[in-house]
């Protein structure tokens, strides 16, 4: 599954990552996933909403290893 | 009626974006414009070079368009335009111009007043402010949320 992450994310983690998901899994539980790996990403990575296909997604939100996955820090315009 | 809601990747010019609003106004009352600048200090004080602005290849223009047709909506006005810039926006160049045509100039002072509202909070950019302290994310403040939410 390719992962996408912008703002501060994309400097914590890198702009996309290619992660092993082999059974359907949470967005909620790749997002604890995410965070254990690149600590100094938690605290944005609890303030992202997740993105599938171009709709927000919910922490409960099952994913396939065809699924993209994009993680949006808040935003801010103007 | 129109709405125009515009991702410009090169430099926004507000004066043709007034007179295109202008244009497109005949025979209303009132034009209400807002344009917003690059700082060139940032809140801690430092100078600031640039600000720049990552967009999402498709979301970013889709929530430009959802907020420029929930003003024409909401308030009684005839033109809605909003235009706005990504990537790197030197210090003191503008950012964004959005502009709102009335018969009446109540509802096109609120429909400008709204759409600066949601864009701070809503548009979907990412920003950081690059100068001599280095490269800072911006996000909304909380003063940015209460404005957005006097709306409901």
């Amino acid at each position: 599954m390719k992962v996408r992450f912008y703002g501060r994310l994309a400097d914590a983690i890198g702009r996309e990552i290619e992660l092993d998901v082999r059974h359907e899994a949470p967005v909620g539980e790749i997002r604890r996933s995410l965070a254990a790996s690149h600590p100094s990403a938690a605290g944005a990575l609890r303030l992202s909403r997740a993105c599938v296909r171009d709709i927000m997604a919910d922490d409960n939100r099952l994913l396939s290893a065809n699924d993209d996955l994009e993680f949006l820090p808040p935003v801010s315009g103007g | 009626m129109s709405v125009v809601a515009q991702l410009e990747h090169d430099a926004l010019d507000p004066q043709l974006e007034l007179a295109e609003l202008t244009e497109q106004a005949r025979g209303d009352g009132a034009i209400v414009t807002f344009i917003g600048l690059a700082r060139a200090e940032s809140r801690a004080g430092d100078a600031v070079d640039a600000l720049v602005l990552e967009h999402h290849p498709t979301l970013t223009r889709q929530s430009l368009e959802d907020i420029a047709v929930a003003c024409a909506q909401r308030f009684d006005v005839s033109h809605v335009r909003v235009v706005h810039r990504c990537g790197t926006v030197p210090a003191g160049e503008p950012i964004v111009f959005a502009g709102a045509a009335s018969i009446h100039r109540r509802a096109a002072f609120c429909a400008a007043d709204y759409l600066m509202d949601r864009l701070k909070t809503e548009a979907v950019f990412w920003k950081r402010e690059v100068g001599e302290a280095g490269s800072d994310w911006i996000e909304p403040t909380e003063a940015d949320l209460a404005d957005r939410d006097r709306w409901g």
